[in-house]
């Protein structure tokens, strides 16, 4: 019986199940829209950002890691020391997450009643730095730093065997913060995973406060007022940032495969991995032929698919879907936007076209070390 | 306060009339409001902070205490940093025995854990700090360039933590390094095996080869290996942290200067 | 202030002597020469802090190795006797002897040989290749290379890594990238 059940979130945990479930859930729980705001009110998402939901949330949580270490599989991935921070940041960024959203729903019914936000009745009064802040932040370090010795006593830091050369550790993982990275790696080409998307990622961070031009909830916390913000910023933050990390942690095992959380961490697992490229698929299976030897001729399929992708698609989504988001934002943060969240979507649908099609490579010329 | 001062209140009393006191403190107990005001601002190191702030602003329910706290890691990561220079070479030879005898040979032994598990905690409260940011709308304007500022120290935590990964030279360390130098290779045009690379050449002869690349530039060699090492441990001590103390001065002065913690308008 | 004079005479017609004046042309001229040299001193420092990052002598390891003669190896089989020592493995199929490079074209990681599925698979993102070093399953974008090989004078194999032969770029069909026997 028990058994069983680990079987099913094993199958559920896969990640072409998991990652859409995650999606679809993502949207409703955090609405963009009105109507999806519609939709999450008429199914109650909201009441988890109350104090019952919130103990809601952390019974879930609680149940799942106690039910987890009872499985040897489980424990042993998860009480090793490198991993303990990963466990601590889930509990951590889940709270925060709550605390925040609490906040922000209680707040927007106070907008809706015509209300000032929590905040601003708090601001009213002021109140001296000394000693009022200077001793909040005493006790806030005397609690981390007891955290830390408590921390650094009870647990070893990692150290692994001396390093050798020749011989990778079975599966070898980046730090953990960077398992996001490493996660990227597995569906694009190391100068797109290592170079181009970090670097778009720390210039879209950086570009937010001038494509965001909502002047709404500024100082407090909010939801309704500025919710396609946040959640196409949650969304990159928790799915693609701290879920990528987890799964990174903890379902990836011996050769990179994947593994389910009570599953047996098995060198010998084999998964057939047997890729191909776009061009592949147009000449030998669509057109039945060799594949030309012209480079270009080869990719032209792939070239103009991304061409497409990101020239058509923006133009058609200002007409479309995003027509409101094109008014509000005009045509140059509009064509910023767009780029980066193209850029940003071009990570699940390279995850999909690999998990349904085995796609490799849209354009592959390896000859020139251009794969993308 | 009270009406009958105790022993104790009445040595304090004395003692912050002392002239030595009074020449390093200048203010006295702060008692009343006026004394509670002068001391913020003499005092070089609470001027960080105004004199007087919204209520709201105090609130760790707003705040989280996140970016504090943030700042208060870094500080005992250099602190701990420090210590740990006077056991450690960063050699092949050396580095990995030095790492094992700084928990085996050295009293107390945690140093090194309180550094390591510090910089794992600075990372996650980083993190934190800029949700919180986000979530209240801080990076609104005037905050659009501390945000930013924000975004670059939020990188340059994550590039020291892994510049000290290195450090120990045990297997993670030389791995994860390898994989994050590759990268590095993949670099277009600067990197030998980035796409573009083969651009730069005259004739047969190209510029970028592994051994003048960006690759090669971080590892200081073709392997990861002596001069990574060394590389590595400059970076991780010396110029990380002086260039994000620079920027944390910036992030802080300009908390000041954009009107202060953000609140409700 | 010490120059104020006011009881010099207003009437007086001497011109006041003019500074001698730059027309606008050459003020140009000369801060856009100015403003050059200052470019050009701070490329040239920005230059040499760039070079000095790459020295001029590395200490690295021999790249050539004698690997014994090629009856030491079985047909069909992948040996990793040099792998430790010179990250290379030796294989010999039906016709040739050739040696791979134990580098995963991917990230640089050391990947494993299992007998068992006749596949090298490396651990860190899970690229597969067959023996030959044909990529077929995960990240890895192109084949793993080949060394230059050759028998000396006295019937042994050398291995001379600083020489490599990639699959894409057709290079393995080339006579130094295997020993026939």
């Amino acid at each position: 019986m028990i058994e069983e059940f680990k079987n099913i979130i094993n199958i559920l945990a896969r990640p072409y199940i998991m990652f859409p479930a995650m999606i679809v859930a993502f949207i409703f729980i955090f609405p963009a829209t009105d109507g999806l705001m519609k939709i999450n009110r008429r199914l109650g998402l909201y009441k988890l950002w109350t104090n019952n939901g919130g103990i809601a949330i952390f019974a879930f949580l609680f149940l799942g890691f106690g039910f987890g270490l009872t499985d040897p599989n489980f424990r042993a991935i998860v009480t090793k020391p490198d991993n303990v921070p990963i466990v601590g940041l889930i509990f951590l960024v889940v709270f925060f997450l709550w605390f925040a959203l609490k906040q922000a729903w209680e707040n927007d019914e106070r907008e809706a009643k015509g209300l000032r936000p929590n905040e601003a009745e708090d601001a009213k009064e002021n109140i001296l730095v000394w000693p009022d802040l200077v001793y909040i932040e005493f006790i806030a370090m005397l609690l981390i730093s007891a955290l830390l010795i408590v921390w650094a006593i009870v647990l070893k830091a990692p150290l692994e065997q001396p390093a050798n050369p020749t011989v990778s550790p079975n599966p070898s993982k980046a730090p953990w913060y960077f398992l996001g990275l490493q996660e990227m790696l597995v569906y694009f080409d190391p100068w797109i995973a290592g170079v181009l998307f970090p670097t778009v990622i720390m210039l879209g961070f950086m570009c937010i406060p001038f494509i965001d031009n909502n002047r709404k909830g500024l100082g407090y916390y909010s939801f309704n007022s500025r919710k396609m913000a946040i959640s196409i910023f949650l969304f990159f933050w928790l799915i693609l940032w701290i879920f990528l990390i987890i799964t990174g942690t903890f379902l990836r095992g011996p050769n990179w495969n994947f593994f389910g959380p009570f599953e047996y961490w098995d060198v010998h697992k084999l998964e057939a991995l047997t890729n191909i490229n776009l061009s592949e698929v147009v000449y030998m299976i669509l057109l039945n032929q060799r594949l030309p030897d012209n480079i270009l001729l080869r990719e032209i399929w792939g070239i103009l698919a991304l061409l497409g992708y990101f020239t058509l698609t923006p133009l058609i989504l200002a007409k479309t879907f995003l027509k409101n988001v094109y008014n509000r934002l005009g045509p140059l943060r509009y064509s910023i936007f767009i780029i980066f969240m193209l850029l940003a979507a071009s990570l699940p649908i390279k995850m999909f076209l690999r998990w349904i099609f085995n796609i490799k490579y849209i354009v592959a010329i390896p000859e020139f070390f251009l794969n993308i | 306060m009270s009406d009958q001062p105790n022993a104790l209140a009445k040595f304090l009393d004395w003692l912050s009339k002392t002239q030595v006191a009074k020449a390093i403190f200048r203010t006295g107990i702060p008692k009343n409001r006026r004394q509670r005001m002068t001391v913020m601002l003499n005092n070089v190191f609470l001027h960080l902070h105004p004199v007087r702030l919204p209520k709201h602003a105090v609130k760790i329910k707003y705040t989280w205490c996140m970016g504090g706290l943030s700042f208060f890691v870094f500080l005992v990561l250099t602190v701990t940093g420090i210590l740990l220079m006077f056991y450690y070479r960063p050699t092949v030879e050396y580095a990995y025995g030095d790492i094992v005898d700084l928990r085996e040979q050295v009293p107390l032994g945690i140093m090194r854990e309180i550094h390591r598990w510090g910089a794992h905690l600075m990372v996650i409260t980083v993190w934190l700090h800029m949700f919180r940011v986000f979530m209240t709308g801080s990076y609104k304007p005037p905050r659009e360039f501390n945000w930013i500022i924000g975004v670059v120290l939020l990188v340059l935590t994550m590039l020291m933590s892994f510049t000290g990964y290195l450090l120990p030279w045990d297997q993670l360390a030389i791995w994860a390094i390898t994989v994050g130098s590759n990268m590095a290779g993949a670099t277009p045009i600067l990197g030998a095996a980035g796409p573009g690379s083969n651009l730069l050449a005259l004739g047969d002869v190209n510029f970028v080869t592994s051994a003048s690349d960006a690759r090669f530039a971080m590892l200081g060699g073709r392997f990861v290996g002596e001069g990574a090492l060394l590389r590595f441990y400059v970076l991780h001590c010396i110029g990380l942290p002086f260039i994000i103390m620079i920027f944390m001065i910036i992030h802080f002065w300009r908390v000041r200067k954009d009107g202060g913690i953000s609140g409700p308008v | 202030m010490t120059e104020t004079k006011p009881s010099t005479p207003s009437s007086n017609p001497t011109p006041v002597p003019q500074p001698p004046t730059m027309d606008r042309r050459t003020f140009i001229k000369w801060s856009a020469v100015g403003w050059a040299a200052f470019a050009a001193v701070i490329g040239g420092y920005g230059t040499m802090i760039v070079r000095y990052l790459f020295p001029n002598v590395l200490f690295e390891p021999k790249q050539e190795f004698r690997a014994g003669l090629p009856e030491e190896y079985q047909v069909g089989e992948v040996s990793e006797r040099w792998k430790d020592a010179y990250g290379t493995w030796i294989v010999r199929d039906s016709e040739k002897i050739y040696a791979l490079a134990t580098i995963c074209t991917h990230l640089g990681c050391t990947p494993n040989w299992m007998q068992n599925e006749a596949k090298f698979k490396c651990p860190c993102h899970g690229s597969g290749f067959y023996m030959t070093g044909i990529h077929f399953e995960g990240p890895a974008p192109r084949p793993l290379e080949r060394y230059r090989i050759f028998l000396s004078d006295d019937g042994e194999i050398v291995v001379d890594k600083t020489r490599k032969f990639q699959q894409e770029k057709g290079e393995w069909s080339d006579p130094e990238s295997f020993v026939t026997v």
